[in-house]
């Protein structure tokens, strides 16, 4: 399959940012405040500094290795078998990812509007919706996460802009937090919130211009990054970092205190909700797009459409293990922390083993661009 | 709606070749070689059977035995008579010998006897045929080895019109006709440059379509030019008999519900898409254009976007952009928040709305669906009748079966009221075949609405977006220039921007020449205007005289 | 054909989806009509004897697990679909009385989800909370503790944070069943008399939502609108309710409104303030316009100080008598410096009698836990350690005051 070779760098930081931004806008105060009480957008910060040292390392080894993605180079690093189990590693924790993105936001869902809906049926519905995608080149894909980047920035700043009468400085000093038990865990806990920024491993050997990878990466991150601090700034800012507590979705919540001036909508909530449909849509259809794409290179399949409903069934019932939502963002955590492992130290390994051999992919200009 | 398929391209395949003369595959390579009893037993097999053919035999000069072949019914019969049929049997009055049989008479007959300018000579019998299928005289004379094919063709027409769905307040008044010959003349007095190319071919194995591809050298991307030729070359059908048919052979998906190709019955709508970079198909027979590649956003522009001022454009763009989106998602909005989530409107709204809705004793997407289906009856009904009766069938299915389903009972104000603001945002939209396909998909967004509430119209339209992103027009992104992102294309797609914005020629098309208005023009235009006739100038220097 | 195939594929998939579509059917659809739309909500304690004669509906007569908790009433105001007319043209239902436009019932039960599950099986349709925009409670259940409220309210999802929640003196459901003659709504007059309240500076913007942010705060109390049901079934705005902890704690003048949104320099302003300036009876009307306010907190040996600098802009709008005549701007210092003396002695009276309550409404607390975290997390760190160390604490009122205006008269 000749690789189309044109997707732009502000697509590329498109993608990450519509990426990134996902179901996990909703609870980040609440992860945020856990850690440091008004301290709370530092706490953002520092989770997002973490989640760019795994971003640096995974957009480094994909600019060494312009055509490759993870998969493809792991096996030229450290060999086929070694690299087997990390991909697989990758491919089953993006594909978990998946399916408990889908699940928080079924679970979402079901708390906030559509009371009597199965939850299986909201889940289901949105890993259809992210499986057809699937279906599509990346070309589209990237398409897709460019249409979608402005529905994800506009409704949040607007929510934070309405909600901006309310909050109050005081809220949000000491900036530094009042107390600091479990900051580290909640640190983590945001820093695996940013995991799907891994998808650049997918996208680098279908860019125009793989030397600008970085640049991309960086200004995806800063933006979502930008956006989760704006956001927990906002919902601390407006409630308190004590009252943020005692919310399960805070920046619902957030939602539900702001009107549209004139009282067109009198709440934003469920509205808000409905827009944020895209914005989870995009985090599923990445994670999902990566778990199938990185499958079919894996098996070296030239076409990765086979897996796009194959891997739904697994998916699902991998979203129905939870049994509570207290669970849930239980397992989302300790997953998510896991993940860690995954998406930073893994590519962490492969890059001091490439650099230590020598090894490096062939430059892209030998093949003809698209 | 999840079910949009996207049509592989069939490999090329030769077998091009000897299609367009099929009609008169019986003649094999016969020529016209001097026989004429054989020329004519052989036109006659082909064509005799129909009552409309005539030959007429007459005499070159009185002397040599000849033949005409031709339709009366297409031709006109005047100019046949006096131009061909009459110099051909005195000979010219001022010849000092007639000359013998052969080449020299052909010669002969060419230089000196006729007044006809249109002449062509034809060797094959088939070809022969096939012309005078198409409106052509032929004659061929006892001893001449080749045919005379005289361009007698007259069809009725009807006169140059208003365009009748797109029509303007600002801009030229003509639309196409079904002529194609008509047509290209329409195009090529508005482009008088040689650079409009205007290629023609046959398609249709029994209809023999003629199709003009025009486009302008040295703007249009050859290899677009290219891609439409192979994609016409492969189509193999009994008849293209409207530029509609024609549509549905290249565009790159058939399944999907959004147009791909756009049409227009304008003539400067298809010059200005011509100066775009784009190509425009014309059909003979149809008095649509088609115009490819198309992106979406043409379909809401129109020619007086770029007639009226920027401004005031910009405005209505807007407004336009506003009733498509009605279009599409007014009535399922409504359905989710009565149904799902009324605390969104305000209190004492929602309470009234309750209030009407009390009688009612269907659920909103029943209402709504009964409503909605009722509407595209009466809509369909009124483009059906007669035009003189279609105004009163409109005032009386809009406003009495309207008031009276509220009266009943059977639908709440607020539902006649959305479902009327739906249809009529669906006619904002200049372009009827992509109103069309918002129209259509209104339904299964109520559907899921119904289903789902404001989540449920949210996975509708991330559906329809998706599908959007994925489609292609002869591989331009159908978003295109909104995605993917080009800084230089959004100034012609929310707005209208100024025309010294718009320097160069949308870049998505990949125009070789990209260059639209001079750099001098653009800098002239951002000068101080010149105040020639200030009073303060006129007065001073003394030429503001006067009396 | 392959192209055949494909639409048959297509076919076959539109059929099986709208195949489950019709299968599984429209779980959440509940049309706007068939909810009872709650617009207000009262909470009372019930008259005795309401455990016997409550059914047995959430529980069995002996199975409440909270035996503490006495029994509550709770009343709703639903909306009465057909008899709100839609559009401002119809004169039908709204004429005389509201009465007609809503239906109050009440229920009893344990809890607030108890007695309202007690009211819902009185009612066909479900209960909806959607629009629920006052919460009333009557004075001696907010003494007794408002935990059970707040966390029923809060937990659901369908309730507003923009919802007013009032204490109420009395009996709360009067309220509910309050017929005032200006709004066809009575639940919307409620809520518009402390929309108004609000934009005329009568009272600060507080919804539920902010009630619990502020409760919430471990340097914060909170607080709530009191009101109290007129003869002409009218609502009066008669002081702040404020809290400690979950606890009732006590009510306030209603000029203490004005003093307490001066301390926290609270806009718009609008109370009226009486300004004696020789005897008894040269005392003039003033109206303040615009407040400001700075809160500071220092250290001092240890301990913070809490400095409250208030500034008011005032407008001259009554005189009682023509004793005092103004007409240059020496004769408005005069009236501006008893202002200011007035304005201190009541924000003082305000703060000594919340500190003897240790109820800081203030929030005092925040700011120093916000700008002296050191001390704050050493010495504090906690609700109940600031509600006693909040009676001890320090604080200082500046107060400076502006007349800019005299309105139209002269002098």
């Amino acid at each position: 399959m000749k690789q189309a070779k044109h997707i732009t760098t502000v697509q590329v930081a498109a993608i990450m940012t519509s990426t990134i931004i996902g179901v996990g806008v909703l609870p980040i105060p609440l992860f945020a405040v856990r850690g440091a009480g008004s301290g709370a957008p530092l706490v953002t910060l520092l989770g997002a500094a973490v989640a760019f040292v795994g971003l640096f390392l995974i957009t480094r080894l994909g600019m060494r290795f312009p055509d490759q993605s993870i998969v493809q180079y792991g096996e030229v690093v450290i060999g086929k078998w070694l690299s087997w189990i990390g991909s697989i590693g990758v491919i089953g924790f993006f594909a978990i990812l998946t399916s408990l993105t889908a699940r928080e936001f079924g679970e979402v869902v079901i708390t906030s509007v559509l009371t009597k809906t199965p939850l299986e049926v909201t889940v289901i519905v949105m890993l259809l919706l992210a499986a057809i995608s699937t279906r599509n080149d990346i070309t589209t894909f990237a398409y897709i996460h460019l249409f979608y980047f402005p529905l994800l920035l506009g409704p949040a700043l607007l929510i934070v802009a309405l909600s901006l009468k309310n909050a109050d400085l005081i809220n949000l000093q000491p900036l530094w937090g009042n107390t600091h038990k479990g900051m580290l865990t909640n640190v983590l806990t945001i820093a695996s919130l940013f995991q799907g920024s891994f998808i650049i491993t997918s996208i680098i050997p279908a860019m125009r211009e793989p030397r600008k990878a970085m640049t991309a990466s960086v200004f995806g991150l800063v933006i979502a990054g930008g956006m989760y601090v704006t956001i927990v700034a906002a919902t601390v800012g407006v409630f308190g970092s004590e009252e943020t507590k005692n919310l399960l979705w805070p920046t619902l919540e957030l939602a539900k205190a702001t009107s549209l001036p004139a009282n067109v909508l009198e709440r934003l909530d469920a509205a808000f909700l409905a827009v944020w449909v895209t914005a989870v849509f995009t985090t599923l259809f990445s994670s999902y797009y990566l778990a199938v794409k990185e499958l079919s290179k894996l098996f070296r399949l030239q076409d990765h459409k086979l897996f796009s409903f194959f891997l739904l069934p697994a998916v699902f019932s991998m979203a129905m293990v939870p049994y509570n939502i207290l669970h849930m963002y239980e397992t989302i955590q300790n997953v998510g922390r896991i993940g860690l492992f995954v998406t930073i130290a893994y590519p962490g390994l492969l890059l001091v083993v490439a650099i230590l051999r020598k090894k490096r992919g062939e430059p892209s200009e030998k093949r003809s661009a698209g | 709606m999840f079910l949009f398929g996207k049509r592989k391209r069939r490999p090329s395949s030769g077998g091009v070749e000897e299609r367009t003369w099929r009609p008169a595959e019986r003649l094999n390579e016969a020529a016209v070689n001097g026989d004429l009893e054989r020329v004519v037993d052989q036109i006659r097999e082909v064509l005799g059977e129909n009552d409309d053919f005539t030959i007429r035999r007459f005499q070159v000069f009185g002397r040599y035995p000849a033949a005409m072949f031709f339709y009366p019914n297409m031709i006109d019969m005047t100019s046949l008579n006096s131009e061909i049929l009459k110099p051909l049997m005195y000979g010219p009055p001022h010849a000092e010998r007639l000359p013998e049989k052969g080449d020299e008479l052909w010669d002969f007959i060419l230089e000196t006897t006729l007044y006809h300018s249109d002449v062509r000579s034809e060797t094959l019998v088939a070809k022969v045929v096939s012309d005078v299928l198409r409106g052509q005289t032929a004659v061929v004379i006892e001893g001449v080895e080749k045919a005379l094919l005289f361009g007698t063709r007259t069809i009725d027409k009807r006169s140059i019109d208003q365009p009748a769905t797109e029509q303007v307040i600002r801009g030229p008044r003509e639309g196409f006709i079904e002529l194609l010959s008509t047509n290209i003349s329409l195009i090529r007095y508005r482009l008088q440059t040689p650079d409009l190319r205007v290629k023609t071919m046959e398609i249709g194995r029994r209809s023999q379509s003629k199709v003009a591809i025009c486009y302008m050298q040295g703007i249009t991307n050859p290899e677009l030019v290219e891609e439409i030729t192979r994609r016409l070359e492969l189509i193999d059908v009994d008849a293209i008999l409207d530029s509609g048919y024609l549509e549905q052979y290249i565009e790159d998906n058939q399944m999907s519900p959004f147009p791909q190709v756009q049409y227009t019955e304008r003539p400067d709508k298809v010059v200005a898409n011509l100066l775009e970079g784009r190509v425009a198909l014309i059909v003979d027979g149809s008095p649509l254009a088609l115009v490819v590649p198309t992106v979406f956003s043409q379909f809401y522009q129109t020619v007086e976007d770029y007639t009226e001022r920027f401004l005031m454009m910009s405005a209505i763009r807007w407004a336009r952009l506003i009733a498509l989106v009605f279009s599409l998602v007014f009535p399922s909005l409504y359905v989710a928040i009565i149904s799902f989530n009324p605390e969104l409107i305000p209190t004492e709204f929602a309470v009234a709305v309750a209030g009407g809705r009390a009688g009612v004793p269907f659920p909103a997407i029943v209402e709504v669906l009964v409503i909605e289906i009722s509407m595209e009856v009466l809509r369909e009904a009124t483009i059906r009748l007669p035009q003189q009766v279609g105004g009163a069938l409109s005032i009386v299915g809009v406003l009495v079966v309207g008031q009276a389903a509220v009266a009943a009972g059977f639908a709440s104000p607020i539902t006649v009221v959305i479902i009327a603001l739906t249809t009529i945002g669906s006619f904002a939209t200049p372009a009827y075949n992509a109103a069309l396909a918002l129209r259509l998909l209104r339904f299964p967004l109520i559907v899921l609405a119904g289903i789902f509430g404001l989540y449920g119209v949210m996975i509708g339209l991330i559906l329809i977006a998706n599908h959007l992103l994925s489609l292609k027009s002869f591989g331009v992104p159908y978003l295109s220039p909104l995605v993917p992102g080009s800084a230089k294309g959004m100034k012609d797609l929310f707005l209208r921007g100024p025309f010294w914005w718009m320097s160069t020629r949308p870049d998505f098309l990949y125009p070789s020449d990209k260059t639209r208005i001079s750099e001098r023009t653009v800098e002239e235009l951002k000068e101080p205007p010149n105040n020639v006739m200030e009073p303060a100038n006129m007065e001073k220097t003394g030429k503001g005289g006067g009396a | 054909m392959k192209s055949g195939l494909r639409v048959k594929k297509a076919l076959l998939s539109a059929f099986a989806a709208s195949f489950i579509l019709l299968l599984t059917g429209c779980w959440d659809r509940l049309e706007i009509e068939e909810r009872a739309v709650v617009l207000g909500i009262s909470v009372d304690t019930a008259p005795p004897g309401a455990a016997k004669r409550e059914g047995e509906i959430s529980h069995t007569a002996e199975g409440f697990p909270v035996p503490d908790v006495h029994m509550i009433r709770v009343s709703v105001q639903i909306a009465l679909p057909g008899k709100i007319p839609l559009g401002p043209g119809e004169s039908g239902g709204g004429g005389k009385g509201s009465e007609q436009t809503v239906w109050v019932v009440g229920a009893e039960g344990h809890t607030v989800d108890d007695a309202i599950m007690n009211l819902q099986q009185q009612i066909s349709g479900k209960l909806f909370f959607g629009h629920l925009r006052v919460i009333v409670v009557s004075e001696d259940i907010a003494r007794r503790g408002m935990q059970n409220i707040n966390d029923y309210f809060h937990r659901n999802p369908e309730v507003r944070r923009m919802a007013w929640m009032m204490i109420c003196k009395g009996k709360a459901e009067k309220l509910m069943n309050a017929a005032p003659e200006l709004e066809r709504v009575p639940a919307l007059y409620l809520m518009s008399t402390m929309d108004n309240a609000v934009k005329l500076g009568k009272f600060p913007e507080n919804y539920v939502g902010m009630y619990w942010s502020n409760s919430a705060k471990q340097g914060q109390e909170g607080y709530l609108p009191y009101v109290e049901l007129k003869k002409h079934q009218n609502i009066e705005v008669s002081g702040v309710a404020y809290f400690k902890d979950d606890k009732l704690e006590g009510m306030t003048k209603p000029f203490q409104v004005a003093a307490y949104m001066s301390i926290m320099g609270m806009n718009p302003a609008g109370y009226r303030g009486v300004v004696k300036i020789g005897g008894a009876s040269d005392s003039v009307m003033v109206y303040a316009t615009s407040r400001r306010s700075t809160i500071k907190v220092r250290m001092q040996d240890g301990e913070p100080i809490v400095n409250v600098s208030i500034f008011t802009e005032v407008n001259l709008e009554e005189k009682i008598n023509d004793q005092i005549t103004i007409k240059d701007s020496a004769s408005l210092i005069q009236i501006e410096e008893q202002n200011k003396k007035s304005l201190q002695k009541e924000t003082k009276a305000l703060i000594l009698e919340m500190q003897e309550k240790g109820a800081d409404i203030f929030g005092f607390g925040e700011y120093v836990r916000a700008k002296k975290p050191g001390y704050w997390n050493a010495r504090i760190g906690s609700k109940s350690k600031w509600q006693r160390a909040f009676k001890e604490l320090r604080i200082e009122v500046e107060v400076d005051s502006k007349i800019r205006r005299i309105g139209m008269k002269a002098k």
